[in-house]
């Protein structure tokens, strides 16, 4: 993938790029919201990571012009101020995902990807297939190589989630989000259980484990 | 010289203004009557004397010298006698009722002259009067002077502008009484207003206006500036407590991290310890210490704005329902039976990722202290004095009595609980949420001592009707 780096802070971004990188993506980096906007405007990213307070222009501003041009890439804004408020400013202006600083590694790099798959999948489709695994969205049913499981509702929406994003890690912080809609961290990690509910549904009776765990960021859905 | 408060206060200037309008309109009225008055007797005496003076001229071309002189004696005498003079042509007096002609420097032209007579009044006292006259210059070369006593009209005219005089000044005095009488009634209420504000301004922010209940303007503004005062106060206090308690929240956890980091180097230096171990716990310690400051940041800003931020009147049922669905199997999972009792159709006021946050902070600490076996509930429902009340009851050792309002401080967890992860932040955070919503935090005791289990803790967190 190509990664647009706006980050005015030239070491967290020197560290972004080399995980980026590392991960096998190719990272452009601009060091203040002016650059960043003539980098955008310049070449084809697939997601861009815009810090949201910037000298010359803030994040904001970049994302609100980008998207009066009619760039559509896929925004993740990052940024110190993690309230409500200003969660809802950054989607506003145009951003796809907001994240707070700091944040770990792996939950940074699961969320640029999902960014990515997101525009992939931009069609809708009706059937979701993964492996084994089929989901009709429209009858609401799920088979594993043909054999009906029974989810609950939030099961169900969890397992969309998670096939939406099969093969990458997803992180706890965007299972709550993306499937609960709330944006703060429970002391305790609830998201577990349900996951382990699920997996239980879906593994279970099966040789081979299809939802995976991964250490130090969440999880991932293997075909 | 510094003029006394008094004299420098508005309603103070704005009576001496208007005193200073009222005069300038009277003395115009006064010179206007004045004007009036006194020319209109001036030119009927005027026009009496000419009378008279066309009379006697007449007497004296129809008759002769001696026939005026006649005339004199006899109008001399009469009920309102003019004053008459008759000279010769080089000047002698002939005859009159005075003994001297006022007009100096006679040409020969008619000319008039005001002058002053003596007069004997009853008391036999002499007293002079203004006069007026007019000298002509007869056929024969003779000089006749005719005057009249002006002194009545000018007295009456005295007597008008005597009594406007006293009724201005009269009005002028009370005016200024009633001026400075306003002024300190409102001066008062002011002083004690600015003597507020300069109080504060020199930093003793608990001072407060008088509000003396005469619910006028300088009430609605004292019960203002209080109003501020109180709200300003309530957000430094806030500011300041958020400092503090940052530096409180965070030493302690960020202590422990650099002794444990420490430790680890001195033990990898040796050869002893294992590096990477040593990182994936520093690591966690270090997530530990944000998830503490995020908490401490969302406090100190809950409490500094003072309410949440984007409220929407929504159904708590929704929200409970919500967040039972995420606990209900984390409950199971830890061998905890889980309850809940959710009213439907209530509404409240508030934002609803705080309060979701809340509940969740209530489950956590809920299922943090309740060993296996035990039971939870939350619960939805409306008091009867209409507040909206969420509670969470647990089977746990429950908090003490006197403990109560301790647990809700920052930070504070009580001894049995050390061991326990969690930052301690949880109950501070869901009163300052509380708070931001204009609700509060009541702890009671849960469902009692029942074998190994209880007394529990039931934690109301409850908001107002929306």
């Amino acid at each position: 993938m190509r990664i647009l780096i706006v980050e005015d802070d030239l070491e967290a971004a020197e560290a972004m790029a080399r995980g980026l990188t590392e991960a096998g993506h190719e990272c452009v980096r601009g060091a203040d919201g002016r650059e960043g906007l003539a980098a955008a405007q310049g070449g084809a990213f697939d997601v861009m990571v815009v810090d949201r307070m910037m000298p010359k222009m803030d994040g904001i501003q970049l994302v609100e012009t980008l998207r009066r041009e009619g760039d559509r890439t896929p925004v993740l804004f990052l940024s110190a101020l993690g309230e409500v408020g200003d969660r809802v400013d950054g989607l506003q202006a145009g951003a796809d995902d907001y994240l707070v600083k700091p944040y770990a590694f792996p939950e940074l790099i699961a969320r640029i990807e999902a960014l990515a798959r997101r525009r992939d999948t931009g069609s809708v489709h009706t059937l979701l297939k993964v492996g084994e695994l089929e989901m009709d969205l429209i009858a609401r049913a799920v088979h594993r190589a043909g054999k009906a499981l029974d989810l609950q509702p939030r099961e169900f929406q969890l397992l969309e989630f998670m096939m939406r994003h099969a093969g990458q890690s997803v992180t706890r912080t965007m299972l709550l989000e993306k499937v609960w809609h709330y944006h703060f961290d429970p002391q305790t990690n609830v998201i577990d259980v349900h996951i382990s509910r699920l997996r239980s549904k879906i593994d279970k009776g099966f040789d081979r484990a299809m939802l995976q765990t991964v250490r130090g960021a969440g999880y991932r859905l293997d075909a | 010289m510094k003029m006394p408060r008094l004299f420098r206060t508005t309603p103070f200037r704005l009576t001496v203004l208007i005193l200073a309008l009222f005069a300038s309109a009277a003395s115009a009225f006064l010179a206007y009557i004045y004007i009036a008055t006194a020319g209109e007797a001036t030119r009927r005496t005027d026009r009496d004397i000419r009378r008279e003076m066309t009379s006697l001229i007449g007497v004296y071309d129809r008759a002769g010298p001696d026939a005026v002189n006649q005339a004199l004696i006899e109008r001399a005498s009469s009920e309102k006698p003019f004053l008459y003079l008759l000279l010769t042509k080089d000047g002698r007096r002939i005859s009159g009722s005075i003994e001297q002609s006022p007009v100096e420097n006679f040409t020969g032209q008619p000319a008039w002259a005001s002058f002053q007579v003596t007069d004997i009044n009853a008391q036999g006292r002499a007293v002079k009067h203004p006069a007026r006259g007019l000298q002509e210059r007869l056929k024969g070369g003779e000089v006749l002077f005719v005057g009249a006593d002006a002194g009545e009209d000018e007295a009456y005219l005295a007597s008008i502008v005597g009594a406007l005089q006293a009724a201005g000044f009269l009005v002028l005095a009370l005016g200024l009484g009633v001026g400075v009488l306003v002024s300190r009634n409102v001066s008062r209420s002011m002083v004690s207003l600015i003597d507020v504000v300069e109080r504060v301004r020199n930093g003793e922010t608990g001072v407060r206006a008088h509000v003396r209940g005469a619910r006028d303007e300088f009430d609605e503004l004292a019960q203002g500036v209080n109003d501020m005062l109180d709200r300003l106060e309530r957000s430094m206090a806030g500011h300041r407590h958020a400092g503090d308690a940052i530096a409180h929240d965070l030493r302690s956890p960020l202590t422990r991290l650099r002794a444990r980091l420490e430790a680890a180097y001195i033990d990898v230096e040796a050869g002893k310890g294992n590096a990477e171990e040593a990182l994936a716990q520093a690591l966690e310690d270090t997530d530990g210490v944000l998830k503490t400051f995020g908490a401490v940041l969302s406090i100190a800003r809950l409490q500094a704005a003072g309410q949440a931020p984007n409220p929407v009147v929504f159904d708590p049922a929704e929200l409970a329902a919500d967040i039972s669905e995420l606990y209900e199997p984390f409950c199971e999972d830890k061998d905890l039976e889980y309850a809940a009792e959710i009213t439907a159709g209530l509404t409240v006021r508030g934002n609803r990722e705080f309060l979701a946050q809340a509940l969740a902070n209530l489950l956590d600490n809920a299922v943090k202290y309740t060993p296996a076996g035990g039971a939870i509930m939350l619960r939805v429902r409306r008091r009867s004095s209409g507040e909206v009340e969420f509670s969470v009851t647990d089977t746990g050792p429950g908090v003490p009595d006197e403990d109560r309002e301790r647990v809700i401080q920052r930070f504070v967890r009580l001894e049995n609980s050390r061991n326990e992860a969690g930052a301690g932040l949880g109950l501070s955070l869901v009163a300052a949420v509380a708070e931001a919503h204009g609700g509060r935090l009541e702890l009671s005791e849960g469902p009692g001592k029942v074998g190994e289990m209880g007394p529990g803790l039931r934690v109301a967190f409850i908001l107002p009707r929306a």
